[in-house]
């Protein structure tokens, strides 16, 4: 039989290739990332280079490689449509053994922007720490070592996964990726900046255990043969020998499975919910009975279950934290930042029919007065107070720990209820009024053409939020300005809590019969995705 | 007779488009009615409006003696509902649907839940009770919305293509389901272009076609001199006598 390595090969660069025969538009897309991932490339390696000679240049580059090793093995799940062939059920009609489709799909991983990338860095990583001419024959071993440890890495992913990314769940999946992305380039904003302040030393530990990890393992032998400590240099790289080889009799171990069972995508999904018979959660036993506790319990579920809402839950939650927390951590912060997370996680109350989709027909089925909507809203709201006023208390006891102001505790919280209930009355009443439809596939929040409907609900209605707090940020500035003041500000826990309630009550009340009026047009606003 | 449904000149325009034109009907109650009529003859729209989910530009729709608009709280817990085109909560199973359903319908939790069971059971559902709906096919979709639409044990219910991109065993169940609820006393309203099952379920058939009521009556009414209900039916929209092959001559074997 012939070598099917040339062939594949072929196949990935006419994939690469049509990537450039799209629209214009989509085609300076693709040029203009190729060439932004290149020239980060280029300045990775020229970097690395100049880091050459520094004292924690050998645990920079060991965390970058094992970085780099994580990037390509969380690559296929959350990007599953990245590499046609990394699907190999594509392949599965043609007549190939394992052991040669192994090689040819290996070389083919090795062609790409990604690889490329991944080269000039471990390359750089290897000159920024290689000293003497057996540390530089070790450093081209440790390269491709490396280079391939990553590709096998997400081919075995990918392999081991396939039936994950083909099938819904797959796709439940790749909605969080663009929050995987916001999150980490938080996390890696803040580190930098930590590093920025107080120096590469504190990399050394993390680096220490790291340098026994493959493929970060290949790259620390480079230092080690420097060093001159050749017996480690070789247990390093073999542990990445060992690494890849183990990878790839997973990986061919999966391919064989795949090619030689039936495509289950639907089989599978059957067997699957056959044997999980779901427990009840005991949830239900907890919330409180009638239509109140039925509509929690479903806006609950929602939260963990349904892609879309889990996204934008998770997503403020975790910028909620993020952004007090990380400005008290810099000493920069405000203990006012706190009430950041009460906002965010405030916003979840708009457009609440929006994330229904139009199964908000079972819904408007259901309401025939002013007083089931009211009941339908508040069990909403009250799902959402489950989750965000634990989650606000904490974020602002976090915050006041970090900044050790705890007499500024109380009046903080007070402020962050009566945003809360600020903004869930908002909320309420712009769903109400501007609900809009929240497409279910792909990456947009808004469907085509209600984009002017949204700025309106969630803008407008954050105005109108800070507006309706302005008392209780009022008093706090009084309290705080004035001779004396400072010691009745405990109040403003009691009053902000008792103004956040109140003002909930009545958003509820205010929206309750616009939502029983409008139930036709608002199914109609939210059909549309 | 009473009737179960009576709708007074009902209009309906999207921008330009008229999509339901003047309708006047009286469903008789106790029956099983279909509503036919081909693509965009304003089926959909009509039953959107006539079970509320839809906001007629003018008339009047009254279901057992009450009005939808004026008295949507004697109305909604006396229909049940199975729309076309539209989302079920799918991120539930089969079971928490019919049990948030129930809920929200005002029944008691262990009423619910016993329903429930029973049809799942009925609809041969009960093996995939606990599996969300987002992950069901198309018939086992159909089956669930039934069984939602049914759990409240509603006086009218209204079915939009029930039968659509369902396989035959399906349709079978939920035919056996619908011809024992009819037998109780209970309407059913659905609305399908598929004339062979119109005929061989329904007792009262209204036509539609561009917006109005076409022809309306019993089976035999409606039927008239033609010999099915097909014929009858291409007959009163028009579509007879439209030959198909006449500028296709060069189609088919032999002669290229």
């Amino acid at each position: 039989m012939t070598n099917p390595t040339p062939t594949i090969v072929r196949l990935k660069l006419s994939l690469l290739r049509n990537g450039l025969r799209q629209s214009a538009g989509r085609r300076a897309a693709y040029v203009a990332s190729a060439v932004v991932v290149l020239l980060f490339a280029v300045l990775q390696l020229l970097g690395l280079i100049l880091l050459r000679g520094d004292a924690h240049a050998d645990s920079v580059v060991v965390i970058l490689v094992a970085v780099l090793a994580l990037g390509w093995a969380v690559m296929p799940l959350f990007f599953p449509g990245g590499d046609e062939t990394l699907d190999p059920t594509r392949l599965v009609m043609l007549p190939l053994r394992p052991r040669p489709l192994v090689r040819a799909l290996l070389a083919a991983s090795l062609v790409g922007i990604g690889p490329l990338f991944t080269l000039c860095l471990v390359a750089g990583s290897v000159v920024a720490v290689a000293d003497g001419g057996v540390a530089y024959v070790v450093g081209v071993i440790a390269v491709v070592l490396a280079l391939l440890v990553c590709v096998a890495l997400a081919r075995a992913v990918a392999a081991a996964n396939i039936r994950l990314l083909t099938s819904r769940k797959g796709r439940d999946l790749a909605v969080l990726s663009g929050l995987v992305i916001a999150v980490g380039a938080q996390v890696v904003n803040f580190g930098a900046q930590r590093l920025g302040s107080s120096g590469l030393a504190q990399l050394d530990p993390a680096a220490d255990v790291l340098r026994w990890v493959p493929p970060a393992s290949a790259v620390g032998a480079v230092r080690s043969v420097s060093e001159g400590s050749y017996g480690v240099a070789v247990l390093q790289l073999a542990l990445s020998v060992g690494a890849l080889l183990g990878l790839i009799a997973v990986w061919s171990r999966h391919l064989t499975r795949l090619m030689t069972s039936p495509d289950g995508s639907t089989l599978q999904a059957v067997s699957e919910a056959a044997v999980r018979e779901r427990t009840p959660t005991g949830l239900a036993r907890l919330l409180p009975a009638g239509r109140t506790g039925t509509v929690m319990e479903r806006s609950l579920r929602y939260v963990w279950r349904d892609p879309k809402t889990k996204a934008a839950w998770v997503t403020s939650l975790a910028i909620g934290l993020i952004v007090p927390l990380f400005n008290a951590l810099q000493g920069t912060g405000s203990i006012y930042f706190a009430c950041f997370a009460a906002g965010m996680l405030g916003i979840q109350m708009y457009n609440q029919f929006g994330q229904d989709t139009s199964a908000f027909w079972m819904v408007a089925l259901t309401i025939s007065s002013p007083r089931d909507a009211y009941v339908e809203l508040r069990g909403r709201a009250l799902a959402l107070l489950l989750i965000t006023l634990p989650y606000a208390a904490l974020v602002t006891v976090l915050t006041t720990a970090l900044l050790g102001d705890w007499p500024k505790l109380p009046e903080v919280l007070g402020l962050s209820f009566a945003l809360l209930g600020a903004m869930l009355a908002t909320g309420a009443w712009t769903s109400a009024r501007f609900p809009y439809s929240i497409p279910q596939e792909g990456y947009k929040n808004v469907a085509p053409g209600q984009a002017g409907l949204a700025w309106i609900s969630i803008f407008g209605g954050m105005i109108a939020a800070a507006l309706l707090c302005a008392p209780v940020i009022a008093v706090t500035i009084w309290l705080n300005v004035s001779e004396g003041g400072d010691a009745w500000t405990w109040l403003l826990l009691p009053a902000g809590a008792g103004y956040g309630a109140a003002i909930t009550l009545l958003g509820l009340r205010l929206a309750a019969p616009r939502t029983a009026a409008r139930l036709p047009e608002i199914l109609m606003a939210v059909s549309k995705g | 007779m009473t009737s179960a449904v009576s709708v007074r000149g009902l209009w309906k325009r999207f921008g330009q488009q008229v999509a339901v034109a003047g309708i006047d009907l009286d469903l008789p109650a106790g029956k099983f009615i279909g509503l036919v009529g081909p693509n965009g003859a304003g089926k959909t729209t009509t039953l959107s409006m006539i079970t509320g989910l839809l906001r007629p530009d003018s008339g009047t729709v009254s279901v057992v003696g009450h009005d939808v608009w004026q008295d949507p709280v004697d109305v909604k817990a006396r229909i049940g509902v199975l729309p076309e085109g539209l989302r079920l909560f799918e991120r539930l199973s089969g079971r928490e649907l019919l049990g948030y359903t129930g809920r929200l319908r005002g029944l008691p939790g262990p009423e619910v839940d016993k329903r429930a069971s029973q049809l799942l059971d009925v609809l041969d559902l009960a093996g995939a009770q606990h599996k969300l709906v987002v992950d069901y096919s198309t018939g086992m979709r159909k089956k669930i919305g039934l069984a939602a639409a049914l759990l409240h044990n509603p006086e009218v219910l209204f079915l939009d293509e029930p039968f659509e991109g369902v396989d035959p065993v399906s349709a079978q169940t939920i035919r056996g389901v619908l011809e024992r609820y009819t037998a109780s006393g209970a309407t059913v309203v659905f609305s399908s272009h598929v004339m062979e099952l119109v005929e061989s379920l329904c007792d009262w058939v209204a036509v539609m076609a561009a917006g109005r009521i076409r022809a309306h009556g019993t089976l035999a009414e409606v039927r008239g001199e033609a010999a099915s209900l097909q014929e009858a039916f291409l007959e009163l929209v028009g579509a007879n006598g439209r030959a198909a092959g006449s500028d296709l001559d060069w189609l088919g074997g032999g002669a290229r």
